[in-house]
């Protein structure tokens, strides 16, 4: 084995300039591969978390078949025997209860649709990080009277801290709801959707407004890490009642997140392939010059006893080695450069910022350093460092002595 | 005993529009220890008889034994097995692997054979000796005269211990003192080692040395002397 | 002859330029495809929206976008809209009555805007009257207020054609008022959230709840030709100082960053996949050069001069990169021309990309000017791709390379 990779190996340097071509060919795929890759995955990761804590958590709890109606007649009552239940399930960090429903927000002059949350000031703000989005004014107190307002919101009716607003809305059972609100604090989301519409009360003081006492539309929870959502899915629904309650992860709560990435994915994927075969064909080129200038080696070699498939796993280590040489070079350049971006990660200015804001993403460029970047790269190009040997490889398994000497 | 027999050899070749008759019945005994040259014009059917006789193409009819074995019965491995084990070649050139080095080379036939690695070593140093190499046992080939060379693939052809050695117009890329110095290591090992060693070309310097000359035309076997 | 020697020698080894050659019309095809493919969806989306909601042109009192008030209209609107429809290059005006509200019906409430349109006049604008799936635009059914709503919103408070819905907002005086509506049409757009949040109604219906007389808040042009947009613009800007006339692109800047971050990509596309091929042609052009060294010294050594020979060199790359150049292309404009005249159905994603406002079923489309770009993009690669394998070819000496084998 020693002498056919050492064959090999002297073998491809026998034309070095060709080798480094195809070598620096293969080098540049796969840089720009884990690069891209590093920056699509890293950017799903960034989107979840991004999406999960700014408002739906990892998973919610409803009364069953409150996603496809949200009224308030799809409430539930809030069991504290349950949430205890629920919080002691391993890797749930918090089980935050919320009450929501539409209202309008309205000003002597001005009114406006807006998506009243009635929450858990303290267990809130550990999920959504509230209290740090507040930009004047003060948070919520345990048992306040006043409203938070986002900042577009509060733009667009002209209040700040210290106004009164009126909410109006439709409560349980088609009681009329009405209050006024003194204005503690503005706050302001990353994303102009959320920005738009929400206000934010005590958890008891909607169940007032909404004269819902004691009733809730969801329980979100969070986990430690998203790799753990499967298994508290799991727990959850052999916990609880499926009848009575529906329990939803992030994903089938915002479907659209899943598909805006498949789709984002799948154009980056198509992208790849079509670069890798590019490359394939330039590795494919290679491999046919290689074996076209030895064929009377060749055939001197199966002249004197050398089997064809002895030939034939010569050439597929050489194509190995081009393959693996430019595999590992490119993942040195690429891994170390990689792993500072994904504790520095570019933090866009300008406009492409307000682009990306607008989509309900933080403006910064992460990079996942996920392990199977970097193996699906490497398998990749071994792959197609694989395939373009097959015709050589059936050349070779064809060849007869005779006439590869004459060639 | 015969190391070689050939049976109404014939072979002809379709490629063209008029099929070629590159050999016509050839009946040919080649026995141990000889020194032997198939001599002809180009196109006579010299190289064809060779490739036959080393198993490197099939007859269109006719048989060809070595030793007890009908290689003309053999088929894929089996025949490259064949070769490997009883017969060594020298070609004109592209002899040998040009990134391994003379010692490399030589070792490599064995390798082939599975040998233990001391041996291959121990063989490949004796067989440069043999051929006058032994100080250019680290060179590539490329570094080493064409005639350097064909001692080389020499030294090669007898790592495997043949039967016997084919040789191609193995002289034919060689000024007139490589040449010689590659005819008396043939010779010499065949008067020594008792190798045997048949060998095409159409040069006179080398038939003059061969000790049986087996002139070909048109495919037949002209005339067959064997100088005392 | 010249170029026939380059022809022919690119052809003494079949396999390895074929393989070249279409590795580069592969590498066309998919990157032209592909930026076809966005590039239709970046335009669907544009022509979408300027035919649904943002027009050609929008004229709007100027405070009227920071908050959509009722006051905020635009003085003497109507007759406005009169002289702007005789403007030569206007193909027609609209006014509408807009305002902020909330939608509700026994199941749910959601916040809305409402326009208040003239049904005739808004068709000339607007093509929603041909997004409604059920029920029809206004017709003469329903006498007393008839509204159109969007396909989400009516699953959303589970209603459908002829039901009631209420309509609450502020009216001129800042009081909270609210009026039934009768659903007599429900349209689906290519974006859902737009299907969420706008609902229409008859512009008469809204100022009697807004308390007002012919309100008019927005009006909207569509021009003859969309290149007009902007010196129109500056026309109407020097025309009409009081008040603020937006182009489709300052309506929603979005879309033109978009379509400006589409071009930039689809260009770094073809300049990867030129990169790539780049590689290939470098490496099968120096196989040519170097398995040919003692017949190009033998030209050399008769009397080929460098010029000639870097001529040559040059001349069979170009041939190579433009025979791959040539099918890749036209195999592009071929599929291009194919997929756009049924539509390539992206439903898999379907609601993906409905949220992003996208149309799932794509014509792919390309520019000529790009077809261009691309070909003059080949036509550099090949010249760069060349100059290293000339390079070498021009540093050899008649005798050496003779010599060599």
């Amino acid at each position: 084995m020693t002498m056919y990779l050492n064959l090999a190996w002297r073998n491809i340097w026998r034309n070095k300039r060709r080798t480094l071509i195809t070598i620096s060919s293969i080098f540049f795929a796969v840089l720009l591969a884990i690069f891209m890759r590093s920056m699509q995955l890293g950017s799903y990761n960034h989107m979840i978390k991004n999406v999960v804590t700014l408002n739906t958590g990892y998973a919610q709890i409803h009364a069953a078949g409150y996603w496809n109606d949200q009224t308030l007649e799809n409430t539930f009552e809030a069991d504290s025997t349950m949430i205890r239940t629920i919080s002691q399930i391993e890797h749930v960090t918090q089980v935050i209860p919320r009450l929501e429903s539409f209202a309008l927000a309205a000003t002597e002059e001005l009114t406006k649709g807006v998506i009243v949350i009635g929450v858990d000031p303290e267990k809130e703000d550990q999920l959504t990080g509230l209290k740090d989005r507040r930009i004047k004014g003060d948070y919520l107190q345990a048992n306040d009277n006043g409203v938070l307002v986002v900042s577009g919101l509060a733009e667009y009716l002209q209040v700040s801290v210290g106004d009164t607003l009126v909410l109006i809305g439709q409560g349980y059972h088609a009681m009329s709801a009405a209050g006024k609100y003194p204005i503690r604090g503005i706050i302001e989301f990353p994303t102009p959707e959320l920005n738009r519409q929400l206000v934010y009360l005590t958890l008891s003081e909607a169940q007032w407004f909404y004269s819902a006492p004691n009733r809730l539309t969801s329980l979100a929870l969070n986990i430690t890490d998203q790799k753990y959502l499967s298994e508290v899915m799991h727990t959850l629904r052999a916990t609880l009642d499926t009848a009575t309650y529906e329990i939803m992860d992030w994903s089938e709560l915002m479907p659209e997140i899943v598909q805006s990435i498949q789709l984002d994915n799948a154009g980056g994927l198509i992208m790849l392939w079509l670069l890798y075969l590019i490359i394939g064909f330039g590795i494919f080129n290679t491999l046919v010059m290689m074996i076209a200038e030895r064929m009377r080696e060749f055939g001197v070699l199966v002249a004197v006893g050398m089997r064809q498939k002895q030939l034939v796993g010569v050439i597929l280590i050489e194509s190995i080695f081009l393959a693996w040489i430019g595999v590992t070079a490119g993942m040195i350049t690429g891994i170390p450069m990689l792993i500072y971006m994904h504790y520095h990660p570019i933090h866009l200015t300008g406009e492409a910022a307000e682009a990306v804001a607008s989509y309900g993403m933080e403006p910064v460029l992460p990079f996942s350093v996920e392990p199977g970047i970097f193996f699906a790269q490497a398998g990749a190009v071994l792959l197609l460092a694989g395939l373009a040997a097959i015709y050589p490889v059936v050349r070779l398994l064809r060849l007869r002595a005779v006439d590869a000497m004459r060639y | 005993m015969a190391v070689i027999r050939t049976k109404d050899l014939k072979k002809t070749y379709n490629s063209s529009m008029v099929p070629v008759h590159a050999l016509n019945g050839i009946d040919l005994t080649i026995e141990k220890g000889e020194f032997t040259a198939l001599v002809g014009p180009s196109g006579s059917g010299k190289t064809t008889l060779l490739n036959l006789i080393g198993g490197l193409d099939q007859p269109t009819s006719g048989k060809v034994w070595v030793e007890e074995t009908e290689i003309t019965q053999l088929k894929g491995n089996d025949l490259i097995d064949f070769r490997l084990k009883s017969i060594g070649f020298v070609f004109q050139a592209y002899n040998l692997i040009p990134v391994l080095t003379a010692q490399e080379n030589i070792e490599f036939i064995m390798l082939l054979q599975k040998r233990p690695k001391k041996e291959r070593q121990q063989r490949a140093l004796e067989l440069l000796n043999a051929v006058g190499l032994k100080d250019r046992a680290h060179n590539r080939p490329g570094q080493l005269s064409g005639g350097q060379q064909q001692r080389v693939a020499v030294a090669r052809a007898l790592a495997a211990k043949p039967k016997f050695v084919l040789a191609d117009e193995p002289t034919a890329n060689l000024d007139s003192t490589s040449t010689a110095n590659l005819l008396d290591l043939m010779a010499e090992l065949n008067q020594q080692e008792k190798v045997t060693f048949i060998f095409s070309t159409h040069d006179q310097r080398v038939i003059d040395r061969a000790r049986r000359v087996v002139w070909l035309e048109d495919g037949r076997i002209l005339s067959d002397e064997t100088k005392m | 002859m010249l170029f026939l020697i380059a022809w022919r020698n690119i052809w003494r080894s079949k396999l390895r330029s074929l393989v070249i050659m279409f590795a580069i019309a592969l590498g066309l095809w998919g990157g032209l495809f592909v930026i076809a493919l966005s590039q239709g969806m970046v335009n669907q989306r544009m022509d979408a929206l300027i035919e649904t909601s943002i027009s050609h042109l929008q004229i709007h009192h100027p405070q009227f976008a920071d908050n959509q008030q009722v006051k905020w209209v635009i003085p003497k609107g109507q007759a406005l809209i009169d002289s702007l429809r005789r403007l030569p290059e206007v193909r027609a005006a609209a006014g509408r009555t807009v305002v902020m509200g909330m939608v509700s019906s026994a199941a749910a409430g959601s916040g809305v805007q409402i326009d208040g349109i003239i049904p005739a006049a808004e068709r000339q604008v607007s093509k929603i009257y041909e997004k409604i799936t059920e029920g029809a635009y206004f017709d003469e059914s329903v006498k007393r207020n008839p509204i159109l709503i969007g396909k989400k919103l009516a699953t959303k408070l589970k209603v459908n054609v002829r039901s009631k819905i209420i309509l609450t907002l502020q009216d001129r005086h800042g009081n909270i008022t609210a009026g039934a509506f009768r659903v007599v049409g429900i349209f689906e757009t290519i974006s859902s959230r737009f299907d969420e949040h706008q609902v229409y109604v008859r512009a008469e219906d809204l100022n009697h709840l807004l308390d007002t007389e012919n309100a008019i808040h927005e009006i909207a042009l569509i021009l003859h030709d969309v290149e007009a947009v902007d010196p129109v613009a500056t026309t109407l800007r020097t025309q009409l100082p009081a008040l603020k006339v937006e182009t489709w692109k300052e309506t929603a800047p979005e879309l033109d960053y978009i379509n400006e971050i589409m071009n930039q990509t689809s260009s770094i596309f073809m300049l990867i996949i030129l990169v790539a091929l780049a590689f290939g042609i470098i490496n099968t052009m120096l196989m040519a050069i170097l398995e040919r060294v003692r017949e190009l010294g033998m030209l050399m050594a008769v009397g080929m001069n460098k010029f000639r020979l870097f001529s040559m060199i040059l001349l069979e790359t170009l041939f190579l990169a433009a025979t791959g150049g040539i099918v890749g292309t036209l195999v592009s404009m071929g599929t291009v021309w194919l997929v756009a005249r049924t539509g390539i159905d992206l439903s898999v994603f379907a609601e993906g990309l409905r949220d992003f406002g996208y149309d799932t079923v794509i014509y792919p489309v390309l520019a000529p000017e790009f077809y261009l770009e691309v070909g003059l993009m080949v036509f550099i690669t090949a010249i760069l791709s060349a100059l290293y394998p000339a390079w070498k070819a021009l540093k050899l000496h008649p005798a050496e390379a003779i010599r060599t084998i």
